[in-house]
């Protein structure tokens, strides 16, 4: 899994400029962060990724590079 | 599972309130979140019932023009299920009720089943499968819920849901083409949307009610009695399980999403039923929707969906039902609806 491929995904998802995202950004503290986010990180790791995420793994998760694991974890 | 047998679905009849809640005149969400839910969610608007109009009433009214329209003697009804998670009272179940006021008789079976967004395929099956087992000739499946369950500061999930009823009425028919169905249950997902108090298990006295609001971890302040919705674990369950519970019920029918005229998911939002429609190979086109007029409408979903674009039906069309949701539970239902049998969507504020 390429790492700056999951963050223009992951950048898409939510709607900001991949170049402003990095694996240690902790994506909860962005201004435009909130619960419909959540939805978009899902949709895009089943979509792009065939992994399913819940709720609780956004939750537990702090930085891109954090939930980019854990999205590896759930492939295939 | 194996297909029903000799039923045939003969009508489908919805009622609103006449009350409409513009998502862009929700107070406690800034403008630019209204128009972010609005997009996310694809819900501009619900219908809000007046305090006194229970999912009886909602109900009835929609029972009663399906009747009138099928012209069916209410003697002929051997049975009604009621399928709501808002009934009019704890007890009785108000499907009882509903026999009484819609002037049924006594020989009429009647009873509620406690489903909210997996109700229209859980119904069909129960009553379709009593009917076909019991020799019962006709029947009524009423679905409906009242939102009134839900706090309006909740702002993850007052401006989504809506207020519905609707009826559907069921014949035994001999020449009925089969009804396939896939039904699903997971109760280890039982926190994804629960209202948490007023029954036994939430441990309070009953001198200790009301119960005062209190803030969650979510941030929300809610009444134990009111509706919690985890919406991302909603979404992520439903983009999981609910698609392959319509392709193993097109498997078992041995069609295609092509052969079908008409996907009708129960309304969540736009992002699920999207990514649904899309996972289940079916077009954009094919899948029906209500959400930006009429939200999440749990329970009624289904049948109001259908009665909003009653127009669609002015032939036989085969339909593929899918509901998912509380409980959790979901499931699948593939019939036919004859040319003529989906009343346009009715408003109503009566209170019988």
């Amino acid at each position: 899994m390429n790492a700056d491929d999951f963050i223009e995904k992951f950048a898409f998802a939510i709607e900001v400029e991949a170049a402003t995202l990095a694996l240690d950004t902790r994506f909860k503290d962005l201004p435009n962060w909130d619960s419909l986010n959540t939805l978009a990180v899902i949709a895009m790791a089943d979509a792009d990724y065939g992994a399913s995420l819940t709720g609780s793994d956004i939750q537990n998760s702090q930085t891109v590079g954090e939930l980019m694991q854990v999205v590896q974890g759930r492939m295939g | 599972m194996s297909a029903i047998q000799g039923i045939a679905v003969r009508g489908i009849a919805a009622c609103v309130p006449t009350k409409v809640s513009q998502t862009d005149d929700y107070d406690l969400l800034a403008p630019e979140e209204r128009q972010r839910l609005q997009k996310a969610t694809g819900i501009a608007a619900h219908r809000v019932s007046p305090p006194g109009q229970c999912t009886s009433d909602l109900c009835q009214t929609a029972a009663e023009q399906l009747l009138d329209h099928l012209d069916w003697e209410r003697g002929s009804v051997g049975a009604l299920v009621l399928l709501t998670q808002t009934p009019d009272q704890p007890i009785p179940a108000t499907g009882i009720v509903l026999q009484d006021k819609l002037g049924l008789p006594s020989t009429c079976l009647a009873f509620d089943i406690n489903l909210g967004c997996s109700a229209f395929p859980y119904g069909l099956a129960t009553l379709a499968s009593m009917m076909a087992t019991l020799g019962i000739s006709r029947a009524l499946l009423l679905m409906g819920d009242i939102s009134r369950v839900c706090a309006y500061a909740d702002k993850s999930a007052w401006p989504l849901f809506g207020d519905a009823g609707s009826a559907t009425a069921l014949e035994i028919d001999h020449s009925a083409p089969s009804i396939h169905v896939d039904l699903m249950s997971d109760g280890s997902g039982r926190d994804a949307i629960i209202i948490p108090g007023g029954g036994l298990a939430s441990r309070l006295p009953p001198g200790d009610w009301p119960a005062q609001p209190a803030q969650d971890d979510d941030g929300m302040v809610r009444h134990p009695a009111n509706l919690r919705l985890r919406g991302a674990d909603i979404f992520s369950f439903a983009i999981t399980k609910v698609p392959p519970s319509i392709q193993r019920t097109l498997d078992a029918a041995g069609k295609m999403p092509g052969d079908v005229d008409y996907l009708v998911l129960h309304q969540a939002n736009k992002m699920i039923n999207d990514t649904i429609t899309k996972k289940a190979h079916f077009s954009a086109e094919s899948s029906l929707s209500s959400l930006a007029e009429y939200g999440n409408t749990s329970s009624a979903s289904i049948p109001l969906t259908v009665c909003a674009h009653a127009q669609r039906f002015d032939r036989e069309r085969l339909v593929a039902a899918c509901g998912f949701g509380v409980g959790l539970s979901w499931g699948t239902a593939l019939f036919s609806l004859p040319a003529g049998g989906v009343l346009p969507l009715i408003e109503s504020d009566h209170v019988y």
